[in-house]
């Protein structure tokens, strides 16, 4: 189904968010204040590697207005953080290893004291020659970053098959090629930051941004070393995050802040704090040889991956294994020798980010097919299907995977459609200058979801009728844009027929909520719904059960509906539907989903009035203990029953296309119509959908032709929004079309699956698959060099023709 | 704390007079955000590239983290918190269509977009699809990649007909027009 407003009809929900979103009255929580708090900041390396002779604070300290200064020896705790292997000092007193390090925190009671107390801390370093490229690192006699080597590799991967050399041997064509991509910044909007709270109990309150608020309170915990149960995290809404808020960024430096000056302490990153200090992409290397028979079909596939991790490990090991587990496609393929490398070096910090290694993986093998179906002469997507993995096939780690018909599907959509008919029957447009080239490009993928087997990966949640006689669910998921909370809406109003005021949704918040895991890896979602099909049975059994004590009405004839419980058959919709008259005030109702309408129209005004009304939940919650109305669960993300580290179970399938303008006088690109296909299981929340493949493509265009926070002598020359360049509302497609697959396999028990990522890990190769139908030119690294598709006119120019 | 240098500062802001003792070099963006608690203005970038924290100044927009509070002295300012509706507490038609379109993800980059488009419409009420890459383009949205923006604002726009879009290639018309169907 093509999707857009008017096909979603009444699933076309408006955000709870909308409103405060658009009137300016949401509180971030960078937003907020409390009298009396403290201004935070950190003191950062001034080089990208060096050795601390000596820091001395005694000026700082000193000065008016200052109430803390603390550096390595005030941590009480473990001075290291990472989240799956903490190897980042929280201060640094021996070794500075990037250009983001911390020395020292200050709290003072005014942005510019903090500031004038940083300028005071003296620092004496001895420099170092920075590792500066992961073969500089890799080289024989490097400095060694950390002690837990071997050498400055954090990670290696490994994927071995067959007999690849054999194969080779007996190959008809063997396609060789080097991938090379940008260390892509996230760009999230709000920069880190948040306020820090101790209060009169002695525990300290977070407010900050994270993706896994009980993560990050066990981070603190090891930190401050202090029970997890002292700290609160609160954690949402969140100004974007795309996996850059996952890792701890100004969170120990904001509580240990506050723990010592028992007060409030707020912390906001600069931007160009946050560039020098966050996590980016791992621009990677990516080398592969791929050979196929003389009939087209893929015989063996070598590849080595060598990723650029930065200073610390963070999740540079998992987008390795992700990366690993990605760079064979959707494809079968018999001969495997794959080997991949994450290797520390002094540039940043490299680390979680939407699409998670799969963007890198992708571009490179899909670019591989491409190069080897032009030298088969044969068309490009014909030559996917001939090597595409068969539906019972085995996942690309060889392991038992969920099957479903979506690759298969999403490659049929894309070939009938009118975007990739461009391609096959190129038009030649003579309105255009010579130097203006267009080509048509597609690209296909699957994309793992959760963190894979071998991974603690908890899910689970909390429904409830609360005291007020609201549905409560409370979730450990996080708002960072997305839109979960309006998914969550629709979940239970399409659960319990209710409407969006019987509703009382929580999340973000450690005090408040059941350890359900991390909002990451496309998860939520497919979690949330989960654990609401395991949870609304009791639950709906436990209301219509004392609903049908106090009524007398036997409990199989009662409906859970808005504002109460109902007589089976007889709720609101059930009687519009059969007074079609009645529907004209749906009608009127613009954007609004059903049960929301109902809300105003007249029928639900007294629902006294209505018949089949029975009780309020509000009546029915009085009835017992609380705790009988409250109901739990806890499972995990499903992975494959394969012991196979990181191997996945559940994949979403998309296919790409695009058009691309290349203007060969001026080398740029430009993107014209686009097409995601994406098969991901039912469409809960259709704004939310489009809202995620759309923001993902136009992510995904910016690594593709403008963004890389390039680096020299491992320091960050684009420190700001004004170099680094995310696409604007001018670079943007012209057109982009977004298909949704719904279909699952019968009796499919995990629902939606997760998008986050999907439309932001394919359109890479379809764009540079363009060019190379516009151009000829076949490029391998990202950004898309301009130099590289200037070509010379080959036309004389003539009197009163002038390039554009 | 001790006070601030400064004089006297006054502006109209969202329709009242305001008077504060500030620093005349102090950011308009720190004015609205830490001494009138209006932190519907955001601030992301700092050197005028996002537009986080646009706001109208004299009816024309411009980035607060640019301007000093000398240079809106007794000028009349509009944040997103002064935009409403003919009535107070009502939505703004664009703010109306930001919601109904799904104009925003996160909504950090919301207020100002918001701005913009006032400014926007405000010149033309119509705009083509030049004039919405022009009005909006000193706005960085990381979410949604634009294009529920652009809804919103055709919707907003008081006519959204195929007569107002003049186009100047047939790559840009085809947006428009699927704009137009949703």
């Amino acid at each position: 189904m093509l999707l857009n407003r008017e096909h979603s009809g009444k699933r076309w929900h408006l955000r709870p968010d909308g409103i405060p979103k658009v009137t300016g009255q949401l509180q971030y929580l960078t937003d907020m204040t409390l009298p009396g708090m403290l201004h935070g900041r950190v003191l950062r390396s001034t080089y990208p590697y060096a050795r601390i002779l000596s820091i001395d604070t005694t000026k700082a300290e000193a000065m008016e207005g200052v109430y803390a200064v603390l550096t390595s020896k005030d941590v009480p705790g473990l001075n290291r953080f990472g989240i799956a292997t903490p190897d980042q000092p929280v201060f640094c007193d021996d070794v500075v290893r990037y250009v983001g390090d911390a020395l020292a925190a200050v709290a003072a009671d005014s942005p510019e004291r903090a500031a004038l107390a940083l300028d005071a801390i003296q620092v004496e370093y001895e420099e170092f020659t920075p590792l500066d490229s992961t073969d500089a690192a890799l080289a024989p006699g490097a400095p060694e970053l950390h002690p837990h080597g071997p050498g400055n590799v954090l990670h290696r991967t490994e994927i071995k098959r067959g007999n690849v050399e054999q194969a080779f041997a007996a190959c008809e064509h063997i396609v060789t090629e080097t991938y090379y991509t940008p260390r892509q910044m996230h760009a999230y909007m709000e920069t880190e930051g948040g306020l820090f709270v101790p209060d009169d109990e002695g525990r300290l309150n977070v407010y900050a941004a994270t993706q896994h608020g009980y993560k990050d309170r066990m981070q603190l915990a090891r930190i401050i070393g202090c029970p997890e149960e002292d700290i609160r995290v609160v954690s949402s809404p969140i100004g974007g995050s795309f996996g850059g808020k996952d890792e701890l960024n100004v969170q120990p430096y904001g509580a240990l802040l506050a723990l010592t000056s028992r007060r409030p302490v707020k912390m906001h990153n600069s931007r160009k704090e946050s560039v020098r200090a966050g996590l980016k992409r791992h621009p990677m290397k990516i080398e592969m040889q791929t050979g196929i028979s003389r009939e087209g079909i893929i015989q063996a596939h070598r590849v080595r991956i060598t990723a650029d991790t930065g200073a610390y490990a963070t999740l540079g090991a998992p987008v390795l294994n992700f990366c690993t587990e990605h760079c064979l496609g959707p494809y079968s393929i018999p001969n495997v020798d794959v080997e991949g490398v994450s290797v520390y070096t002094n540039n940043g910090l490299s680390g979680e980010f939407r699409g998670f290694g799969g963007n890198q993986a992708i571009f490179a093998v899909e670019g591989q097919m491409d190069r080897l179906a032009e030298i088969m002469n044969m068309d490009p997507w014909e030559f996917r299907r001939r090597n595409m993995r068969g539906k019972a096939d085995p996942g690309p780690l060889n392991q038992r995977i969920l099957a479903t018909d979506g690759l298969s599907q999403v490659w049929e959509a894309m070939d009938r459609s009118e975007l990739w008919q461009k391609h096959q029957h190129p038009t030649a447009n003579p309105s255009l200058p010579p130097w203006i080239k267009r080509g048509v490009g597609a690209a296909i993928a699957m994309h793992g979801a959760g963190l894979g087997y071998g991974i603690p990966d908890p899910a689970g949640g909390r429904l409830s009728l609360n005291a007020e006689g609201k549905i409560e669910v409370a979730f450990s998921y996080e708002e960072f844009g997305q839109g979960l909370i309006a998914t969550l809406e629709i979940m239970l109003c399409d659960l319990f027929q209710c409407s969006t005021s019987d509703l009382s949704i929580i999340i973000g918040d450690t005090d408040r909520v059941p350890h359900s895991g991390s909002s990451t890896a496309s998860r939520s979602t497919t979690m949330a719904w989960m654990a609401l099909q395991r949870l609304q049975t009791p639950f709906r059994s436990r209301v219509l059960a004392v609903a049908s004590v106090l009524s007398g009405i036997p409990a199989d004839e009662l409906v859970t509906g808005p504002g109460g419980v109902w007589r089976e058959g007889q709720l609101p919709s059930d009687v519009m539907a059969a007074k079609p008259t009645e529907q004209m005030t749906v009608g009127q109702v613009t954007g609004t989903s059903l049960v929301d309408a109902l809300e105003t129209s007249s029928l639900s005004v007294d629902k006294t009035m209505t018949s089949g009304f029975v009780i309020a939940y509000t009546e029915l919650v009085s009835q017992g203990t609380a705790e009988e109305w409250v109901f739990d669960t806890h499972f995990d993300y499903p992975t494959t029953p394969d012991h196979v580290v990181g191997g996945h179970y559940l994949y979403t399938y998309a296919a790409v296309a695009a058009e691309v303008e290349v203007n060969t006088l001026t080398g740029e690109a430009k993107l014209l119509d686009t097409r995601h296909v994406v098969a991901a299981g039912p469409v809960i929340n259709p704004m939310g959908f489009i809202g995620q493949i759309e923001g993902g493509s136009v992510m995904a265009l910016g690594f593709t032709l403008t963004e890389d926070a390039v680096m020299q002598d491992s320091r960050y020359l684009t420190t700001n929004l004004d170099t680094y360049l995310i696409p604007t509302i001018r670079d943007i497609h012209t057109n982009l079309e977004v298909e949704a697959i719904e279909d699952l396999p019968e009796g499919d028990p995990f629902g939606p699956r997760g998008i986050g990522e999907i439309g932001s890990v394919a359109l890479a190769p379809a764009i540079t698959a363009a060019i190379h139908q516009a151009t000829g030119v076949w490029v391998n690294r990202l950004p898309v060099p301009r130099e590289q598709l200037v070509q010379s006119l080959h036309v004389p120019l003539q009197e009163g023709v002038s390039p554009s | 704390m001790s006070k601030p240098l400064g004089k006297t500062w006054s502006a109209v802001v969202n329709g009242e007079e305001k008077q504060l003792n500030i620093a005349q070099t102090t950011r308009l963006v720190d004015v609205l955000r830490t001494h009138l608690n209006l932190t519907g203005t955001k601030v992301s970038c700092e050197v005028g590239r996002c537009g986080a924290c646009m706001v109208l100044m004299d009816g024309e927009p411009v980035n607060s983290c640019l301007v000093m509070a000398y240079q809106c002295e007794g000028r009349e300012i509009t944040t997103i918190e002064g935009l409403h509706g003919e009535q107070e507490g009502s939505l703004h038609p664009i703010q109306q269509a930001f919601v109904e379109e799904g104009g925003f993800q996160c909504g950090y980059c919301t207020p100002g977009m918001v701005i913009a488009t006032k400014a926007l419409l405000d010149h033309h009420p119509q705009p083509t699809q030049e004039q919405i890459e022009t009005g909006l383009c000193g706005n960085l949205c990381r979410c949604t990649g634009y294009g529920g923006i652009i809804r919103a604002v055709c919707k907003a726009s008081e006519s959204c007909g195929d007569s107002t879009i003049a186009s100047t290639d047939d790559g840009r018309n085809e947006r428009m027009t699927a704009v137009q169907q949703d």
